[in-house]
């Protein structure tokens, strides 16, 4: 943009801030600033700041009460079913339920056509997973280790039959497999050993699951 | 000072599932409040409070009570929601839906006069009164209502460099006067 360097850096920085907090950046301004506030703990705070100076307006957004979708929320965030090394049966039944631990959906722009996160709540492992149209499907680690020596994460897709279906290993924090998989969906990353489990079938504990949703 | 939203997060954040029901009882109709002003559309709030509550429970230990209260990191955390839903729509624009904007008529912006005349708000009042009227407008209209830089060009009539140019040098007055 034209006149942005007519700002003294340190404003320049701060108008960014403000930018953001007021929403007035389009998509891929906001990615990036997003970027930036998980790296860079000054600007973090000057993000703060803005949504502390900001917040005299939130007196304005009136208080509207929403019909009771704790259930559904407690429900995402809290599958009853046991979550850790306790063999596949209770994976392919939640997929047949149609609902598995968190998919957090947020829109971006048209390029992926499903998306699903990965995750379990005991665990600081979230992977964010991303099928474009040309049914390339994308796995990020976006949080938590990689599989420890000697083990491999591995990627499988479990449909209506509940029969997993492996996708692939997961080597490294990114990778982009080939994957004939649909809304609906659930991916799964178990833990196998080094090279992926040798049945076809998983054999280690399931780490995370999540729903593939329209993207 | 006391905050009993901020109480509730930091319970939530040792995994407390009953201060996570305290938190969604005392805080849902803000924040779905907030969600349906920007979005438009109660069923696109029914489905974002739902989200924002699940990035609420995975994130809160990243609260930090030293920045702010815990209502004022909550409406963040729906704003943003909420704006990078309407920034990621095909034709990135806000929706019009009637029934969504009679829901929320009697907080549509209207005069400064509608703020509450009360700490932190008096001050931003007193502040956007510093403020050319245009620029306080598209401050509190991006704020409140999600527009983006293109919507506030258009109602303005100016090119998109020249509001962003605006709202720069607007918000740094602001900055210097709500700090003052």
């Amino acid at each position: 943009m034209t006149d942005r360097d007519t700002l003294p850096p340190d404003d320049e920085a701060d108008a960014l801030a403000a930018e953001y907090v007021l929403g007035v950046l389009a998509m891929d301004e906001r990615m990036a600033v997003e970027a930036r506030l998980r790296n860079d703990a000054t600007f973090a705070a000057r993000v703060a700041a803005w949504e502390a100076r900001l917040s005299g307006m939130n007196d304005e957004f009136p208080e509207l009460p929403p019909p009771d979708l704790l259930p559904r929320i407690e429900a995402r965030l809290f599958p009853v079913a046991p979550r850790r090394r306790v063999g596949w049966g209770w994976l392919g039944g939640l997929a047949l339920a149609g609902s598995v631990a968190v998919a957090i959906l947020v829109g971006r722009p048209a390029e992926p056509v499903l998306r699903a996160t990965l995750t379990a709540p005991e665990t600081a492992l979230i992977f964010e997973a991303e099928v474009a149209r040309d049914g390339m499907l994308t796995l990020a680690r976006v949080a938590g280790a990689e599989a420890e020596p000697g083990r491999d994460y591995q990627l499988w897709a479990i449909g209506a039959a509940g029969v997993p279906k492996p996708l692939g290993l997961v080597e490294g924090a990114e990778v982009t497999l080939a994957a004939a998989v649909a809304a609906g969906e659930t991916l799964a990353v178990s833990l196998e050993p080094d090279g992926g489990s040798t049945t076809g079938a998983p054999t280690g504990p399931v780490l995370v699951t999540g729903v593939l949703t329209d993207g | 000072m006391s905050d009993p939203v901020a109480d509730l997060l930091r319970q939530v954040a040792t995994e407390d599932r009953a201060a996570f029901r305290a938190l969604y009882a005392a805080t849902s109709a803000k924040l779905f409040g907030t969600l349906t002003r920007i979005l438009g559309t109660r069923s696109e709030a029914e489905d974002a409070v739902q989200e924002v509550y699940t990035k609420v429970w995975l994130n809160a230990r990243r609260f930090d009570p030293g920045r702010g209260a815990g209502m004022t990191w909550l409406i963040a955390i729906a704003r943003n929601h909420a704006i990078d839903r309407i920034r990621s729509r095909p034709d990135a624009r806000p929706s019009d839906d009637e029934d969504a904007l009679d829901a929320v008529a009697d907080t549509r912006p209207g005069v400064e006069s509608r703020l509450v005349a009360m700490g932190e708000t008096q001050r931003l009042v007193d502040c956007f009164a510093e403020l050319e009227p245009d620029r306080a407008r598209a401050i509190r209209g991006a704020y409140l209502d999600g527009q983006s830089y293109q919507a506030l060009a258009d109602r303005s009539g100016v090119p998109v460099n020249t509001m962003r140019t605006w709202l720069r040098r607007a918000l740094i007055a602001l900055r210097e006067c709500v700090d003052r």
